[in-house]
Formats: C-alpha cells, sequence, structure tokens
C-alpha cells in the first residue's frame, strides 16, 4: 500500500486524538462519578443499589481490597486521583495516610453530630478519627474484637477466655490448631502470646521472646491459611479445634450458617495494661484527590442511615457489629439470628478487655523475624 | 517512493511500538529501578543501594527460592509424564473424541483458578468429599489430603495441565507417519521409535509445554497457599509479603527481579536448544 501526505496527516492526528483522550476525560469534572477503595461489604448491591438509586446518572464504583497496604498500595502508586473514598482500620488513617497527604479531613460541622448516634465507645467521639491537630480524618463504621477462634465443642469459651494466648502455647493443643495468616495481626498477636506489648518498642530479649513464641506457634500449627473460610471448615471438620488470629469478623459467617460452636474469643487477661485483647475499627476517609467527587461525602452520610448501616454490618462475606448500633432505629433491624452471629451477648465485655488495633514500632523487624520463621 | 513509503510506515509503527514498549518493558523497568533503591521507600528519589539483594541473601529467601523452583521442575516432569499417553491419543489415536477432549480442558479454563482450587480443596479435606464419603461407607476416616507438598504438587499438575497437553500434543502431530514406519521397518522396538524417533522430532512442543508449565508455576501462589496450607513458603508469596503487609516496596522488587533473572536464564537456555518456528508450522 502506498501512503500520500494527507493520509499520513490524517492518521497521526487520529493517533493524537486518540492519545489526548484519557488527559481530557481526567479533566472533565466527577459530579455523577464515585469510586470506592474498601473492605469487602461496601462494595456490594445492598449498599451501592440504594445509592444508585438514589443518583441515577451517578457512575459508582467500588472495589473491595484483600488487605490494608494493598488499598494503600494503590493510591501510593499514583491512583490517588482516582479514587474517593477509602475504607481501612483505624492505625493507618492517623499514622500514615494523613501525614503523607493521601487523605484529607472531612467537614466537621457535616459529620461530627453522626457520633452522637454511635454506640458510647465511639460516641466520645471516637479518639483515632482524629489527627493530633484536631482534623477529622474518617468516620467508624464496622468494628471487632480480634484474637482467636475455637470450637466451643472441643473447648469451652470459659476455657479459652481464662487460658487466653497460654492456649497455644500448651502441649495438649499441638497439633490441633490453625494459624490463620494475616501477616500483620500475627504480628501483634504473636506478641501477646509472648506476654509482650507490641504497640510499645521491644527490647533485645523481648525480640527473642516473640521469634521463640512465633517459631513454637508455627511449628505445632496443623495448618497455615489466609482464607478464613478454609480455617471455619478445617475448625467445623474437626480437622482442628482452634485458630490463632481470628474474631467475630471470621467467625461470623460460619455462626450466622447454624455452626454456633465456632466463636471468637477475647482472652480476660493479657499483656497491655492487664488487657488480652486487640479491636480493629474501620475509618472512612476521603481521598486526597485533586478532583475529589462530590458524591464521596454524600455517601459517607448515606451510610450511616440505619437500613445501610444494617445492610454494611450483614453485608455478603462476613457480618460485624456497627458503630451505628447505639442509634435504636438501626438496633431494631438485627433479629435474634444475627446478633448471635456476631457475638452480641460478650460483645460489650469483649471490647473491655481489648485495645486498639495500633500501629507497631517494631513492625519492621518483626515482619522480618516473622517471614523468615515462616520459610 | 518505496523508500518514502518505508519510512511512513516506521512512523505510523511508532504509536504501537511506543505502546508496546510502555506496556511490556516500563513495568519492568520500574521493578528493576525499585529493586536498587533503599529498603522501605515510595519513589525513586534516593540513591540506590542495592540493600535489598543484600537482605536476599541475609534472610534466607533463597529458601523460598528453592521452594518454587523445585515446584516447578517436579510439576512439570509429572505434567509430562502424566499428559504424553493422553497428548499421543489425541494428536494420533483419540480421532473426533479429541475435540470433546480439547473443549472438556479448555472448558475448566473458563472458572478462576481459586474457585476449582477451593473445589479440591473441599474434595480433599477432613470430612471432605473423599474422607467423608469413605468415613460414611467404612466407618473409619483419615487426616485429610491437605496441608503438604504432595498437595501443592497436585494443585500445579491440575491447575497447568492444559499449559503442558496442547504443545505437546501439537509436538507429537509433528511427529510424521513416514517416519515411525520407515524405524519400525528398519527393526526399531518400540522403545527405540519412542526414543530417538518421536521424542527428538516432538521435541520443540515437548519444550513449549515444559517451559510454559515451568515459568507458570515457578510463579504460583494460590496451590501453596490454599491446598498446601503454607506447609512451605513459595517466592511469590513472599513478593506479595513484602509489597502488602511490609510495605517495603524495594524489597518486593528484588526478589520479583531474582525470580525474573533466575527463570528467564532457564528459559532462554531452554529455548536455544529447539526450533520455535517449527512448532509453528513456518519451516517444517
Amino acid at each position: 500500500m502506498m501512503l500520500n501526505r494527507r493520509q499520513f496527516q490524517l492518521g497521526l492526528a487520529g493517533a493524537l486524538g486518540a492519545a489526548a483522550l484519557p488527559g481530557a476525560a481526567g479533566a472533565q469534572s466527577r459530579d455523577n462519578e464515585l469510586n470506592i477503595l474498601c473492605w469487602e461489604g461496601y462494595n456490594t448491591d445492598s449498599v451501592l443499589g440504594p445509592f444508585r438509586s438514589a443518583h441515577p446518572g451517578a457512575t459508582v464504583r467500588a472495589e473491595s481490597g484483600t488487605s490494608d497496604p494493598d488499598m494503600i498500595n494503590k493510591i501510593r502508586a499514583g491512583e490517588i486521583n482516582i479514587w474517593d473514598l477509602i475504607n481501612l482500620n483505624q492505625p493507618w488513617a492517623r499514622d500514615q495516610m494523613y501525614p503523607e497527604g493521601l487523605i484529607k479531613p472531612l467537614d466537621k460541622e457535616r459529620f461530627m453530630p453522626l457520633f452522637d448516634k454511635f454506640l458510647p465507645e465511639f460516641r466520645g467521639p471516637y479518639p483515632l478519627a482524629f489527627a493530633d491537630d484536631g482534623a477529622l480524618l474518617g468516620l467508624p463504621q464496622r468494628y471487632g474484637p480480634f484474637c482467636f477462634v475455637v470450637n466451643t465443642d472441643k473447648i469451652s469459651r470459659e476455657m479459652a477466655e481464662d487460658q487466653g494466648w497460654n492456649l497455644f502455647l500448651d502441649p495438649a493443643l499441638a497439633g490441633r490448631y490453625g494459624v490463620l495468616t494475616y501477616d500483620n495481626w500475627n504480628l501483634i498477636h504473636f506478641c501477646m502470646a509472648a506476654g509482650i506489648d507490641p504497640f510499645s518498642p521491644l527490647s533485645a530479649d523481648q525480640k527473642q521472646r516473640f521469634t521463640e513464641v512465633a517459631t513454637r506457634i508455627f511449628q505445632n500449627s496443623k495448618v497455615r491459611s489466609g482464607d478464613l473460610v478454609a480455617m471455619n471448615i478445617a475448625l467445623i471438620n474437626g480437622e482442628i479445634d482452634a485458630y490463632f488470629t481470628g474474631g467475630t469478623y471470621t467467625a461470623s459467617p460460619a455462626r450466622y450458617d447454624g455452626q454456633t460452636q465456632v466463636r471468637g474469643i477475647t482472652p480476660r487477661s493479657g499483656p497491655i495494661d492487664g488487657k488480652g485483647g486487640v479491636v480493629w475499627i474501620e475509618l472512612t476517609s476521603t481521598v486526597n484527590n485533586p478532583n475529589l467527587s462530590p458524591l464521596a461525602a454524600e455517601f459517607l452520610e448515606f451510610v450511616h442511615q440505619p437500613e445501610i448501616a444494617k445492610a454494611v454490618a450483614f453485608a455478603e462475606g462476613t457480618y460485624n457489629p456497627v458503630a451505628n448500633m447505639g442509634d435504636p432505629e438501626t438496633m431494631a433491624l438485627f433479629d435474634e439470628e444475627e446478633l448471635d452471629a456476631i457475638q452480641w451477648d460478650t460483645l460489650p465485655e469483649e471490647m473491655a478487655r481489648s485495645v486498639e488495633f495500633d500501629s507497631m514500632p517494631d513492625y519492621d523487624e518483626l515482619i522480618q523475624i516473622y517471614t523468615a520463621i515462616r520459610r | 517512493m518505496e523508500r518514502i513509503d518505508r519510512r511512513l510506515g516506521l512512523l505510523f509503527a511508532l504509536p504501537v511500538s511506543a505502546i508496546l514498549a510502555g506496556a511490556f518493558l516500563a513495568p519492568l523497568l520500574v521493578v528493576a529501578i525499585f529493586s536498587t533503591m533503599p529498603q522501605k521507600v515510595f519513589d525513586f528519589l534516593h540513591w540506590p543501594d542495592f540493600s535489598s539483594y543484600r537482605v536476599i541473601l541475609e534472610q534466607g529467601y533463597w529458601r523460598s527460592i528453592l521452594w518454587s523452583l523445585g515446584l516447578a521442575f517436579t510439576a512439570t516432569a509429572l505434567l509430562l509424564v502424566i499428559c504424553w499417553p493422553l497428548a499421543y491419543g489425541m494428536a494420533r489415536v483419540f480421532g473426533r473424541f479429541t475435540l470433546v477432549l480439547t473443549v472438556l480442558v479448555v472448558m475448566s479454563l473458563f472458572v478462576s483458578e481459586n474457585i476449582r482450587l477451593f473445589g479440591w480443596f473441599l474434595t480433599l479435606m477432613k470430612g471432605g468429599l473423599i474422607e467423608g464419603h469413605l468415613r460414611a461407607w467404612f466407618g473409619q476416616g483419615f487426616e485429610g489430603l491437605l496441608f503438604n507438598v504432595p498437595a501443592i504438587l497436585f494443585g500445579l499438575v491440575y491447575v497447568y495441565l492444559p499449559f503442558m497437553l496442547f504443545p505437546l500434543a501439537q509436538g507429537i502431530a509433528m511427529v510424521p507417519d513416514d517416519a515411525r514406519a520407515a524405524a519400525f521397518d528398519l527393526g526399531a522396538s518400540r522403545w527405540q521409535v519412542f526414543t530417538q524417533i518421536e521424542l527428538p522430532l516432538a521435541a520443540p512442543g515437548i519444550m513449549v509445554g515444559s517451559l510454559l508449565t515451568f515459568v507458570l508455576s515457578a510463579g504460583a501462589i494460590a496451590e501453596a497457599k490454599l491446598l498446601g496450607g503454607r506447609a512451605v513458603i513459595v517466592i511469590a508469596d513472599d513478593i506479595e509479603t513484602a509489597f502488602t503487609f511490609a510495605q517495603n516496596w524495594p524489597l518486593g522488587s528484588a526478589l520479583s527481579m531474582v525470580l525474573i533473572a533466575v527463570v528467564g536464564t532457564l528459559v532462554i537456555l531452554g529455548l536455544r536448544r529447539v526450533d520455535l518456528d517449527a512448532i509453528m508450522g513456518r519451516r517444517r
């Protein structure tokens, strides 16, 4: 084929036009677009469907991540222009995302009144939702104590709570438990089992003790998996009697399925000012997107309406209590079976025995030790 | 005019070449540069210190690399043995049934790998399809079949079977019937025909199938995590941890570079031994 100058110019113009398109789209107003990066649940139809109906012309997209750092990676890797909301566990907003300019503060006038309808633990208002400079960084909603899970047909709740983390050092349980390999949580829990406060700087002796305990718990475990369903199945079919790292979040799907012998346990005592449990609390923040969608703040308000808060609590995958259960109107939407799935009967005392999931001063060194032991 | 036309052709090819360079080379380059950065940084604005490579050596990451390579070698060898008779049948014996078999194997690829592996998890676990049935029928069960190295190998063989089967069938189809018949006529035994005629002439298919399965198995992660219960930690698992929970992008990049270098070297050595054009049908 022979090309003439005109054809070439036409082709070049077409190529340049095509190349310019994404830039042009990026500069457009984002009034009708909302992108949410979240843990599973906020991306379900029961939550997004009603919001889409309320905003018929809007394109609402939500993507669930598999871990907090996985989601932060997306923002760090340049997707700050794409996402409007990010939903992560509590320490990340204060310790990393806000100082690094990855999220922007919320309008206090608009969002502070929401705290009045939260459970007493969050009504204070919840301190980790704020930066040191007083900026409101995110809104709490789902939460849950996170320690370990037992099959109460094999190990009674009382015994598990009394023994606490020592359960996994008991030779009688060797080869009869699993480790749910949520790496960052494992580090916290290995510290707890070693009688160390993970959220304070560790001495050389404590690091040695951490290494010994982590090695022992790994070596004596029968199953190691990052899949909570696999772990629950192993627990139900008797392959194991307990699993290290877990809680309401991981036990609730099995419990809601009628397997109420699967139970998250919060030890009665432990190394952090006498407390033996740790609780995660999700915060949803607005991303520091230079072209933030106005729908972000609207969605944030929307998910705290009673019906939607209930849908968030019982979205697919896992079931979790929500801060909104302090509002009688929201609370009335939960039936007995659902409350049992999220261990509502013992939740206040489990929360009282727990400290906040926080950043660990020696995280970098401990994760190196952890990955080396795992190998 | 011809020369101008060629130059215009080159110019027209520029956008596509740029896209290819951007899509294939740029990400690799980014990973390569990141691997030289100091620990736990998230941009390139630092002097390279290559510390991640030192960390890899000091902290025993070579163990994960060896496990991945060992599992990949074993899975590839097992697949060769398993797929050879099947591929032979497809190329020479089954006739129309080959199409049915092809469709069946290809259909399995339509389902996500994780879902298929979870199906096997439910089958092999204690109280699962196998152990549960045996216990119900005979009153005695056993401790399940999961969470060990054989379970990981089973997963690799299962997932990557199509990647060995089809190139192998293609390779076997390339062996001319005349060559086989001539060998028999000259008094060759069945074994001699296999080792001296079929294997060498089907070598491109064997090599392509082996390389595909080896490369994919070396980077596999789900089999070890789900079926193996992390009985061993494979290199892809370490790379994932470095990028996520450790928030150490340079270390993750360095581990990726090591894997790319090791696998790349093996692939290049392998490819030098076969004529890929032959299996593509360009030169016969």
